[in-house]
């Protein structure tokens, strides 16, 4: 995809040595990424490693304080905006836990989502009848059954209708940038496939996505243009998607950083 | 005690009609009784003082223009209280078959002493005001509904105050075995002014009450009153109850199951901003054995309101194979708010299956933030998520009708508030 680019080949994400905390504990340790508008990164690594960290620091979750760095998405400081501001300005995270929000429908909330960006670009809202239209494609898209739309938001889902559901917050937001953190995880393989091809649909030449996961195997589904281990908070190895299928056959042991014994963890 | 109040009841004693009875039994009660303080337990978190200061000052004319409100969908039959003066034309009013509406001080004298023997006998005489109400009310309005009938369309029972005006309404209604009613009662006006609004319901073997509280008086209206249930066998009750505070509201809710199998489900949720203050308190006894009673109650309380709710279940000692079940759920939208919740269960019978608890939360921090990952801002996922905790006991109106009538109301109420 990104090789086939040729309206910008300036960078849509720049993370530059970013340094943030929770409850005063350090998790990111200056985390550096550029990601170009079309590509799709991968980001593997450890548990704990600040994975979910970097999905949640760039979205505006309260408790993550950013201590130094720079984020900037499609020129714009995220770091300066609110969490709505964030995500209006093209950002979306799939969440690993999507929250339930009982007595709040899932049609009333996608609205709700899909009015305020509107309304932030200055375009006009749609009307009920168009949006339960297009949600009603999206839940087709991400073959979750329409009753969903009623249902309160994740309220009583299984791991992988969540999953779904956030695929379908997606597909009906179109960001700049998509992450997706761990959106695999507690997924069958049907369920896997769909949430894939709800991303590889929305793959263009002006949307980059950055693709948490454990395991190569959702990058069988999500091919990526290159892949990064995270390791203790910054990036310690990058390489394309051969590196994934690497770290598959030998883990991580190989890549951490020595400890000051010198020893190789 | 106030003076207006001294002088109501030196007036009610002056009254002789077929009400005498019981007037003065009631009279006799009040004498009795202490009046109560914040050291009275159900009165520990509510302040009478709005009831003690309420000036007897004589009412303004009633601005008749006032309309009723219009909810779409809903189709009832109008009786309307205006400054306590019941102003229904019955005799203009199509009943349907098996459905009979009097006022009692209008009724034959054996009517009037079969009401007698039943009025009063519902709502309990721990309730000061209720024994207030029965010294004061100048009539009863009773509604009958025939053993089989199914009565379409349901009733709307509104009482409406102006400035300055007092009122004491009285209704009795009377399911007959396998009867079925739609009621909704109604309180509004946001003048100073005072009501005590109390409604006795007899539900017969059977039978199948559909209840409807808007307890809607704002602002300077004191409002203090009661809806009181008694279930027949197999009977069916399905009451919500909606409260929006003024400086004092107070609603008593009182169900006895007296047959066994009967059926028994409050929903009630109140939204408090400002300094307003509402109060329930929801006693059920389970006298017999085998009844069911499911009780959610929700509340949300912002800026420097207050919120009380006294919820007791009492099952004796042979209401076995009870089910009971109560659930409070509360939502501080500010700390200066203050929600006071008692639910309390007394259970003397041994095979039972029982259930209550309580909670009051700030708001989801997470759910807002995940609401605001999407785009939606601050105060919008507020909005969406206090009326969330509200909307669930909407949805379970049986009536769409009123639910689509009361959902506007409450965004609008939700979007007034702050979170601070």
């Amino acid at each position: 995809m990104s090789n086939t680019n040729t309206k910008d080949t300036s960078s849509l994400l720049t993370i530059k040595d970013l340094h943030a905390s929770v409850e005063e504990k350090n998790i990111l340790k200056g985390l550096n990424l550029e990601i170009k508008p079309g590509e799709v990164h991968a980001i593997m690594g450890p548990n704990g490693a600040g994975k979910s960290t970097m999905g949640y620091v760039l979205s505006g979750r309260p408790g993550y304080a950013v201590e130094q760095g720079s984020a900037q998405l499609d020129g714009v400081d995220l770091l300066e905006l609110d969490a709505e501001e964030r995500a209006r300005a093209g950002l979306f995270l799939a969440f690993q836990y999507p929250v339930e929000i009982p007595g709040v429908s899932n049609l009333e909330f996608l609205k709700a989502s899909v009015d305020a960006q509107r309304e932030a670009r200055g375009e006009d809202a749609v009307t009920s009848a168009e949006f339960l239209k297009l949600a009603k494609a999206a839940c087709k898209q991400v073959d979750l059954p329409l009753a969903f739309l009623k249902r309160g938001v994740n309220e009583g889902f299984s791991g992988g209708e969540k999953k779904r559901n956030e695929i379908m917050q997606m597909l009906l937001l179109q960001p700049k940038v998509c992450i997706l953190d761990e959106t695999d995880s507690g997924l069958d393989i049907d369920a896997l496939q769909v949430v894939a091809e709800g991303v590889n649909s929305q793959r263009s030449s002006d949307r980059s996505f950055i693709v948490v996961t454990h395991y190569q195997r959702l990058l069988d589904y999500i091919k990526p243009d290159f892949v990064h281990v995270l390791s203790d908070g910054k990036i310690v190895k990058s390489g394309d998607a051969s590196l994934a299928l690497e770290l598959e056959a030998q883990g991580y042991a190989w890549l951490q950083p020595r400890d000051e014994e010198g020893q190789s963890a | 005690m106030s003076e207006w109040l001294n002088q109501a009841i030196t007036q009610a004693h002056g009254v002789s009609d077929w009400l005498s009875p019981k007037r003065d039994q009631a009279l006799a009660a009040l004498a009795d009784i202490r009046w109560p303080t914040r050291k009275t337990e159900a009165w520990k978190y509510t302040s009478l003082r709005p009831v003690e200061k309420f000036s007897k000052t004589a009412p303004a004319a009633f601005n008749t223009s006032q309309e009723l409100a219009q909810i779409e969908g809903f189709e009832c039959l109008d009786l309307v209280f205006e400054n306590g003066q019941f102003v229904t034309d019955l005799n203009k009013l199509a009943l349907p078959q098996g459905l009979t509406i009097q006022l009692a001080s209008q009724a034959n004298e054996a009517t009037q002493a079969a009401i007698l023997a039943k009025f009063s006998s519902i709502k309990p005489e721990r309730h000061v005001f209720g024994l207030l109400n029965d010294a004061l009310t100048q009539d009863v309005l009773v509604i009958e509904v025939a053993d089989n009938a199914n009565i379409v369309p349901a009733l709307r029972l509104t009482s409406v105050l102006g400035l300055a005006a007092q009122a004491h309404t009285r209704v009795f209604v009377v399911l007959g075995e396998h009867a079925k009613l739609t009621i909704s009662e109604h309180y509004v006006g946001n003048e100073e002014s005072l009501n005590t609004g109390f409604v006795e319901y007899e539900i017969g073997a059977d039978a199948r009450l559909e209840h409807y509280r808007f307890a809607l008086q704002t602002g300077k209206a004191v409002s203090l009153g009661g809806s009181h249930f008694q279930l027949g066998e197999r009977a069916d009750l399905n009451s919500t109850l909606v409260g929006f505070g003024s400086d004092l509201s107070r609603v008593d809710v009182d169900m006895v199951h007296a047959g066994e199998n009967a059926y028994a489900k409050m929903n009630a949720f109140y939204l408090l901003d400002g300094k307003e203050l509402f109060d329930l308190h929801a006693t059920v006894e389970h006298a017999v054995p085998n009844g069911t009673t499911l009780e959610n109650v929700r509340i949300i309380a912002a800026d420097q309101s207050k919120a009380v709710f006294n919820g007791r279940i009492h099952i004796h000692r042979d209401a076995q194979k009870t089910l009971a079940e109560l659930n409070n759920r509360n939502l501080l939208m500010s700390n200066k708010a203050e929600i006071n919740t008692k639910p309390e269960l007394e259970i003397y019978a041994d095979d039972v299956r029982c259930a209550h608890g309580a909670t009051v939360a700030e708001i989801d921090k997470k759910a807002l933030y995940y609401m605001q990952s999407r785009g939606i801002s601050r105060s919008k996922a507020q909005e969406l998520l206090n009326f969330g905790f509200i909307n669930e006991l909407i949805d379970q109106m049986p009536s769409q009708a009123l639910a689509e009538w009361l959902r506007p109301q409450m965004r609008e109420k939700f979007a007034q508030m702050e979170v601070k």
